[in-house]
């Protein structure tokens, strides 16, 4: 059990929140989709873990390396 | 009479060299988790094959009458052994002896191993676990004077850049000369927690910006990221692993040609989910990676830069056996679009590609490179200029396969159009100066301006432009040379793969390797 940081890779606006805390989820489940350079660039979970706290919102501006969401590892 | 007992002498000499550094030191240095220098090299080649050169060099005391009381090596480890049955040189930093500094190895002796590597073209390993070139201040007092520095050696490390396969290992703290010797190689990795890597260390630079361990100041994460390290590992061990694996793609030397690997699997092999891999939707993304492992041999994906310019995917791969450069997009990260680290990325992949005479299979997916004030603040197009120039320097065979998006400038960089090179396209295929969706409003900007209803306009214009995206269309004037079926991609690569092979042309390459 450690918690992480879910980091995004690209810069870009959140598009959709896939996921809600307290949601158990598998590695490579979607947590958000960004819109980015007009594609929609998911923000998958690393590992499994239950998802302890979302960090943005729809239509909130990311940049590169932005943590989006803070998963507990199981 | 007999020479016995000179080799007596010589055998008792390697036996005191053999110790490294006082066993206090050797202790200290693998409670830390980290084999010794020996252990090193014995790791990496075949067994038994180690063949030192200069064993017995390093400071000898002797008592009044002449007589040896003791040697300790210096601590540069170097000579020639083998990795699968291929002869190399290696050349490793002994830490137990002095940090490892350059000042205790003999200044000759990497230098006699960088030049036994470019005159008997054979590649070279550096195990490097030193502190740097210059020593300490503490030298000021010895000489009674200062110098203006040379990097001693470096007309031949730099010149082995464009002759033999260079692997640059760092494996503890690495700061200052050792760090540049890392780096200037073809392949570095770092492992994980166990090696930083530095301009100059925590100590030095907490006097000017305060206080910083050496994991925050130079470890893997930093320097697979920024590029200036290839790729991390977990343990020593795998970094041999890797090392073997990155040689085996390579000749020896420029003046030989990459051999064929086994062949293992069936060039006619037509992966089923590549029908279905490129979503019809030009939003969502896809995993380029699971592309590229269904079209090459199997399991012969060897990625090289994971951790940087992460929109650009680069590796060494085999097709029907022969080695090829692969190059890629991963849409996952600003839809493949060239950024500035990985337009640098590219250039020096292609640089390699174009040393050790590789064909290249370059997989497009380039909505062109990154735009927004942060990518013109990078400095793109310089970054992406250099690749463009690697691309045109380079003379490899070359085959191109359009799998979606190849826009713009760095859309052109799908191949050299002067040249005859094979390109297919997937029927995803989109294509042009620029995207329809970024392109639109600019365009149509009077119209749209003019129009009652501007939504309901965009739209109708976008379906008409889309219609004519087509890559039928585009096939029709032979701008795309075929469209493909994409489970036709890996009997089609194969077979270039086999038409490649007797066009390789050993010898120096068209341009000089830059690290």
């Amino acid at each position: 059990m450690a918690r992480k940081e879910i980091k995004s890779e690209v810069a870009g606006t959140v598009w959709l929140v896939e996921t809600e805390v307290g949601a158990k989820v598998a590695e490579d489940d979607t947590l958000i989709v960004l819109e980015s350079m007009k594609m929609e660039i998911p923000v998958d979970a690393p590992q499994a873990g239950i998802v302890v706290e979302i960090l943005v919102a729809k239509d909130d501006p990311i940049e590169e390396g932005q943590a989006v969401a803070i998963i507990e590892t199981i | 009479m007999s020479w016995e007992s000179a080799i007596e002498e010589l055998r008792r000499r390697e036996g005191l060299a053999r110790r490294m550094g006082e066993q206090v030191k050797v202790d200290r240095h693998h409670n830390a988790g980290k084999l010794d220098v020996r252990q090193r090299i014995d790791a990496l080649l075949d067994k038994g094959s180690f063949h030192e050169t200069g064993s017995i060099s390093g400071k000898a005391e002797y008592d009044e009458d002449g007589n040896l009381v003791d040697l300790r090596a210096s601590n540069f480890i170097m000579g020639r052994g083998k990795i699968n049955d291929r002869v190399v040189v290696v050349a490793g930093d002994d830490f137990t002896v002095r940090g490892g500094a350059a000042d205790a190895s003999i200044r000759e002796k990497p230098i006699f191993a960088e030049q036994m590597a470019n005159e008997y073209r054979l590649p070279i390993v550096r195990l490097i676990d030193g502190t740097g070139g210059g020593g300490s201040v503490k030298s000021l007092e010895m000489d009674g004077r200062t110098y203006i520095p040379a990097n001693p050696g470096w007309e031949w490390v730099v010149r082995n850049l464009s002759t033999v396969p260079v692997v640059g290992l760092a494996l503890g703290s690495v700061a200052g000369l050792g760090a540049a010797r890392a780096v200037t190689s073809h392949y570095s990795l770092m492992v994980k927690g166990l090696s930083q890597m530095f301009v100059a260390g925590p100590v030095v630079v907490a006097r000017v910006s305060g206080p910083i361990t050496k994991e925050e100041l130079g470890g893997s994460e930093i320097h697979t990221r920024n590029g200036a390290i290839d790729d991390e590992v977990t343990s020593e061990a795998e970094a041999f692993e890797r090392t073997a694996r990155f040689l085996s793609y390579l000749p020896s030397s420029v003046h030989e040609l990459p051999p064929r690997g086994p062949v293992t699997d069936d060039v006619n092999r037509r992966e089923e989910s590549l029908i279905s891999a490129v979503p019809v939707n030009k939003r969502k993304v896809y995993k380029m990676r699971k592309i590229i492992n269904s079209v090459v041999d199997e399991d012969s994906f060897f990625e090289i830069g994971r951790q940087h310019g992460k929109s650009a995917i680069t590796g060494f791969a085999r097709l029907d056996g022969w080695p090829v450069a692969i190059l890629a997009n991963d849409p996952y990260i600003y839809g493949g679009s060239w950024t500035a680290d990985a337009s640098h990325k590219v250039t020096r992949f292609i640089d390699l590609a174009n040393t050790f005479h590789l064909p290249v299979v370059h997989l497009v997916d380039n909505p062109g490179f990154l735009i927004g004030l942060e990518s013109e603040k990078a400095g793109t197009i310089r970054h992406g200029a250099h690749a463009l120039a690697a691309l045109y320097q380079a003379d490899v065979p070359w085959c191109t396969v359009i799998v979606r998006k190849a826009f713009g400038v760095a859309g052109a960089g799908n191949s050299n159009h002067s040249k005859l090179f094979f390109r297919y396209a997937w029927p995803s295929a989109d294509t042009g100066s620029l995207p329809i969706a970024g392109g639109l409003e600019a365009a149509y900007k009077s119209d749209l301006e003019a129009s009652d209803d501007p939504d309901a306009l965009l739209a109708d214009i976008e379906e008409r432009l889309t219609r004519v995206c087509s890559p039928f269309r585009t096939a029709e004037a032979f701008r795309i040379e075929e469209i493909i079926d994409p489970r036709d991609t890996r009997p089609l690569l194969c077979e270039f793969a086999n038409l490649a092979a007797p066009l390789r042309k050993p010898g120096p390459a068209t341009a000089p390797y830059r690290p």
